[in-house]
């Protein structure tokens, strides 16, 4: 009964599948559609008679599995067939569950399952004995022999196997083709067979044979593969799940049964290697992550509020890095060495407090305005020592502390605009603007996200998104209130702006103060007034973007606009503020230096008049020892700068946290308990909770850093200060966050706005290092303090070392190198480049633009004709149908009665006519003369039969062809 | 002693806050300054005050013409936080949908309320309202008949609402409730929700609408139906009545009961 079915399958099949899998050669990508096409050629191949029978026989020896197909075989097959269903239902029933198997399934019924599935490996095995023909010749034929009831007639001559089997792939060159892309993956597995069939009367399943062996493996392996495949198949999860676990199931159950004795063990042990090493990947990946600093506490963060609130604290965690480094380099370049080796405290007068301050340098107020024991200290510029080498290292102590200054900023430089081109990279020329709705629609969820009012947060604000977008577009159509917004913008630009001139004028005025102040002295003021410069700047940068939100609703723009107005007004604000700060630093850096003329002055009359004292005292000029403390020395501006940066940074720091624990963490205790009793709802409506203010931040943490690169120079713990507050602030804004914040009501995805930030902050960079180098070129050096007393400018130290440390013909190339000759064409040289490498990559994105229109004309293109292509189908197929009804409606016609078919015809022409309203009108000659009879439907059709050939329906044609032959007989009776 | 500069720095902060809260400020201005105000001054409670404008410019019989009068006081003389005329729109179309029979109203404050449910409702069917305060149920009887309402449309109860609750089934032979309207004291929305859930007088497919929801706010009350997954509910979004900065909402539940 099978074979009758394996052959009624047979009759059905062959000729369209030898259509098919001629004209397949590029499918080859698709595995399936191979297979399947390759089992049918098979089947074709088999219907070609005894002719090739031997051909045949000798594939199925090689392959192990043929021994099924030639026709004297067919009782065998079917026999083997039935063993094999039985074995597979009993040994993997999960099979039928499989639903990707079912079609194999139901071939497997058709004698053609096992087949189907294996033909291609067969093939690849094919392959693969070409290459190692003798061995594994050998083994199979052993395998075989093995087996003999089957295969009685395999006494197969070596020699004549090579022959045929050449022809075999002659005849199956695609096919071939196809396999060699894919053999060597294989080979492993060939190793196993060979193993297999080596030793084969070992195994714990006796009872299989080699095939069914094969056959086990091959299952196992396409489990495999399922497993691996599992994730992109289009499947429901659960279906999915339970297909994963049966598949490793199986594979667990039947992979140790599969290989033999010594290979067995082998491949056992190949297996548990394998598996051994997954699990350690899988471990050392998990350790790595653990690794990364605060990674699970940004995680958390990220799923309660989203990535943009993440992107914060991923942006501090990137900034504490780099801190981490210029503390590295400050601190072990130019703190340890000059803490270790320089000369000890007191021994100089730069090191040493004045005996007037010595009194209170211990007092905590003291120290915490980075005066007194502090400011004598490694902290500060001041302190280092100008000999040329320290130590028994000959460390360069000046020479480093300026390349260190140098290459902090020239490090930071590399890494921001690294970071930036990979940003770049990354965002790639993506346009938002042109599928607002389909970006909306496909790229809006943050799937980051795992808190359930966060989820809920932004469910909201994707849908108010839409409508946003929604009421934008329509908008963008009518624009009637333009003028009104327009005038709403310039109005709220000019509050801006008011607001920063404010701001501005408030500091230049609280510095001028301070001037005042610090030329009263400041013993004679409060606090309050002492520290006013830096609570103004704080307080001022903290409540100024508060009042440019507010504004910005007037503006009316759309969030994400509006959130790069803001910062960008953030930004000028700050900005502002720092370089007012500046500005009047250099008015007191002038006043310094006006003082330091004074009192250097007074130290040569000084000691002049000392060792005039002790010449005529006593003429032996003996060194006159005199504590440090009391020699009189200069102010030292660039102690007083790093000072005021480091006093700015604390200032900041300090505001940052109090603003944090009371308008965050207070305001948060207060809702939350006060709710109890409070008559409206706290937390749902007035003061509410907090919201995290991602750009505020950002933009703090920009600044906080612009005031490290400005001052890092004059004050080298600024680093290491840095760091210990962006560590503290990671952990308290971590807990900041998620104890007393809620996410945000708009929430954003971050990625569009991050290169915006580095932008941001190679600005800052830039601005902060112009005025540090505006003061390293330009301004003398204290002659009393720092590593460069002495010296005309700093960046002497340079041409000191090259003239003392390295050969002279060194500082003389170097001397030829800097000159302006050379030094302007590389200069115009670099420029050049930069301007051909920026107008190639312009050109490479026009290219990828224009390639992006290319490819979406391309698809709308083939959306076209796919659509054109279903039509035309549909068409054929209607008009099949009529013609297959026309046909039978004329066999009955023709039965029934003659002169009835006119009217028949008029019947069936209608409907079609006026269902495709496709009539092609009449020739104007025909139809006027037919005029009179229009009535008579015969006309119709004739006219039709004219036409239709040359008509746009292939259809019509075929239709009225068999009414053309007989139509005009009509008329002619 | 603070120096001048200090303090002027925080004076974008003071603005930022005056700005942002406009809506509140103005709304402490009209709803207790002026009633403060003109309690002194008349001598009356701002319910009765309501009730004498209503009763000089809206025409008797006619619940349009009242609702539309008390809309005007409120938004242009006094405020008193009546449902207001855009949630009531939402009122109204899910009366219209429902068209439910039996409705009970907690919170009739000064009767605008049900008269706008009154005014809606279809042909036999029946509203109970209950008001706990005294003077404000004398009003609110003096609005609903002066709208042309009779005892046997709206029945006004006037005990506080945990009271009546549990004899609705007893005293008033109800047996099914299919709307209920919530705006009394936003404290006792989830208890009365409770006692409602209690007394079985909830079947499947009665609607409850509480209002104000956001602002005064009745967290308890959200987290509440939140958890319970005996409801199918939404919050209607709107902003706080006669007010245009302030945002409200209208919790819908729909009782599914338990599955």
């Amino acid at each position: 009964m099978v074979e009758k079915f394996f052959q009624d399958h047979e009759r059905k099949m062959p000729r369209d599948s030898l259509i098919t899998s001629e004209n397949d050669s590029e499918q080859d990508a698709d595995l399936s559609l191979q297979e399947e096409h390759e089992s049918k050629t098979h089947r074709t191949k088999r219907r070609d008679g005894d002719r090739q029978k031997k051909k045949r026989r000798n594939e199925r020896r090689k392959g192990g599995t043929r021994a099924r197909e030639g026709e004297e075989d067919l009782q065998a097959v079917s026999e083997k067939r039935e063993r094999s269903k039985r074995k597979r239902a009993k040994s993997k029933q999960e099979t039928s569950r499989r639903e990707n198997n079912e079609e194999e399934e139901a071939q497997l019924t058709g004698g053609k399952g096992t087949k189907a599935r294996k033909d291609i490996r067969n093939e690849k095995t094919r392959r693969m004995e070409k290459k190692e023909v003798g061995e594994v010749e050998e083994n199979v034929d052993k395998g075989k022999k093995k087996q003999g009831s089957t295969k009685k007639g395999e006494k197969k001559e070596d020699g004549g196997k090579q022959l045929v089997k050449g022809k075999a792939r002659e005849v199956k060159k695609k096919k071939h083709k196809k396999a060699e892309t894919s053999s060597e993956p294989e080979t492993s597995e060939e190793d196993d067979d060979e193993e297999e069939d080596n030793d084969k009367d070992v195994v714990r399943p006796e009872c299989l044979s080699p095939e069914e062996l094969e056959k086990l493996k091959e299952a196992v392996d396409e489990r495999k593969k399922l497993i691996q495949s599992l994730r992109g198949k289009p499947w429901s999860m659960k279906k999915k799940l339970a297909t994963l676990r049966e598949s490793q199931e199986f594979v667990e159950k039947y992979e140790g049964a599969l290989g033999k004795g010594k290979g067995r063990k082998l491949y056992a042990y190949k297996v548990l290697m394998t598996k051994k090493w997954m699990k350690f990947q899988r471990d050392f990946e998990n350790f790595k992550t653990a690794c990364i600093p605060w990674e699970m506490k940004i995680k958390e963060i990220e799923s309660h509020f989203g990535s943009s609130v993440a992107s914060y604290f991923i942006f501090l965690r990137w900034m504490y890095g780099i801190n981490m480094i210029l503390f590295g380099l400050t601190f072990g370049l130019v703190m340890v060495p000059e803490a270790l080796m320089g000369r000890p405290y007191g021994s100089m007068p730069r090191k040493t407090v004045p005996r007037a301050e010595e009194a209170s340098a211990m007092d905590f107020a003291v120290l915490w305005d980075f005066g007194g024991y502090a400011q004598y200290s490694v902290l500060f510029y001041g302190y280092y020592n100008s000999q040329r080498t320290v130590g028994w290292l000959k460390f360069r102590m000046p020479l480093s502390y300026f390349l260190v200054g140098v290459g902090t900023v020239a490090y930071s430089y590399m890494v921001v605009i690294r970071t930036m081109a990979r940003n770049a990279n990354e965002s790639g020329v993506g346009d938002d603007n042109s599928f607002n709705f389909s970006w909306k629609m496909f790229t809006s969820w943050d799937y980051l996200i795992g808190n359930a009012e966060t989820a809920d947060n932004k469910f909201a604000s994707i849908t108010t998104s839409f409508k946003e977008a929604i009421l934008e577009e329509q908008e963008s159509h009518k624009d009637d209130n333009i003028h009104l917004t327009r005038f709403l913008r310039v109005l709220a630009n000019f509050l801006v702006l008011c607001c920063l001139a404010g701001s501005g004028y408030l500091i230049y005025f609280v510095v001028r103060r301070s001037q005042k102040f610090a030329l009263d002295g400041l013993e004679n003021h409060t606090w309050w007034e002492r520290n006013e410069v830096n609570m103004v700047m704080s307080l001022l940068g903290m409540f100024c973007p508060m009042l440019f939100d507010v504004i910005s609703t007037l503006e009316n723009y759309h969030p994400r606009v509006a959130l790069q107005w803001q910062l960008g007004r953030i930004f000028a604000l700050f900005l502002g503020n720092l370089y007012t700060f500046i500005i009047a630093l250099m008015d007191e850096i002038n006043l310094k230096r006006k003082e330091e003329k004074i009192v250097k002055f007074n130290i040569t009359m000084w000691e002049a008049s000392l060792y005039n004292g002790t010449v005529s005292e006593n003429s032996t000029a003996s060194p006159v020892t005199i504590n440090p403390a009391d020699v009189p020395r200069g102010p030292c501006w660039e102690t007083m700068v790093g000072q005021e940066f480091v006093r700015l940074i604390i200032s900041d720091t300090m505001t940052t946290y109090i603003t944090l624990l009371i308008g965050d963490f207070l305001r948060a205790v207060l809702v939350r308990f006060l709710n109890y009793c409070w008559c409206w709802d706290l937390e749902a409506g007035f003061p509410s909770y907090s919201e995290f203010d991602v750009s505020g931040n950002v933009l703090g943490l920009i600044f906080n850093q612009g005031m490290i690169w400005m001052g890092s120079f004059y004050a080298p713990c600024l680093p290491a200060l840095n760091v210990i507050r962006l560590h503290v602030s990671m952990y308290l804004q971590c807990w900041a966050v998620m104890c007393c914040n809620v996410p945000q009501e708009r929430v954003f995805k971050a990625s569009g706005s991050n290169n915006f930030y580095m932008a941001m902050l190679l600005v800052i960079l830039f601005l902060s290092t112009l005025p540090a180098i505006y003061t390293i070129v330009s301004i003398p050096p204290s002659f009393d303090c720092g590593p460069f007393s002495g010296k005309n400018r700093m960046f002497d130290v340079i041409h000191e070392t090259l003239e003392s440390d390295f050969p002279p013909w060194f500082s003389k190339v170097f001397s030829y190198a800097s000159n302006p000759g050379l030094v302007l064409p590389f200069i115009l040289l670099m420029v050049l480049a930069i301007y051909y490498l920026q107008s190639t990559s312009k050109s490479y994105r026009e290219a990828n633009v224009e390639l992006k229109k290319k490819l979406q004309m391309q698809n709308e293109e083939n959306k076209r004709k796919n659509k054109r292509a279903a039509l035309k189908a549909q068409m054929d197929l209607e008009e099949a149908r009529m013609t297959a009804q026309e046909q039978q409606r004329n066999n009955n016609a023709s039965v029934q009665d003659q002169e009835d078919d006119t009217d028949i015809h008029s019947s069936v022409q209608r409907p079609c006519q006026e269902k495709y309203g496709c009539n092609p009108p009449p020739p104007v000659g025909g139809r006027g003369r037919q005029m009179p009879s229009s009535r008579d439907p015969g006309s119709r059709t004739y006219n039709r039969g004219n036409h239709g050939p040359s008509g746009y329906l292939p259809g019509f044609a075929r239709q009225s062809e068999p009414r053309m032959y007989r139509v005009p007989s009509l008329q002619r009776h | 002693m603070v120096s001048p500069a200090i303090a002027l720095a925080f004076l974008p902060l003071l603005l930022t806050l005056i700005i942002k809260y406009r809506y509140f400020f103005v709304l402490f201005y009209r709803a207790v300054l002026i009633r403060i105000w003109k309690d002194c001054v008349t001598g009356l409670s701002r319910e009765e005050r309501a009730f004498q404008y209503v009763l000089t410019h809206a025409t008797p019989g006619d619940p349009d013409s009242i609702l539309d009068t008390f809309d005007v006081w409120c938004s242009k003389v006094e405020f008193i936080s009546n449902i207001g005329p855009k949630k009531g729109k939402i009122l109204d179309r899910l009366l219209m949908e429902h068209s439910p029979l039996t409705v009970l109203e907690l919170g009739a404050h000064c009767g605008y309320s049900t008269v706008r449910i009154a005014r809606s409702l279809p042909l036999g069917a029946r509203l109970y309202s209950i008001e706990m305060d005294q003077g404000n149920a004398a009003i609110a009887e003096k609005v609903i008949r002066l709208a042309g309402f009779d005892d046997d449309t709206v029945e006004l109860i006037v005990n506080p609402s945990d009271e009546v609750i549990p004899q609705l089934r007893s005293d008033y032979n109800l047996e099914r409730l299919d709307f209920v309207f919530m705006d009394h004291w936003k404290k006792c929305y989830l208890p009365d929700l409770q006692m409602l859930e209690g007394s079985g007088l909830l079947g499947k497919g009665s609607i409850i609408l509480a209002d104000n929801v956001l602002f005064p706010g009745a967290p308890k009350f959200l987290r509440y139906i939140r958890k319970s997954g005996l409801y199918e509910w939404r919050i209607h979004r709107a902003t706080l009545e006669y007010s245009k900065g302030i945002r409200d909402g209208m919790a819908e539940l729909v009782y599914q009961g338990i599955k």
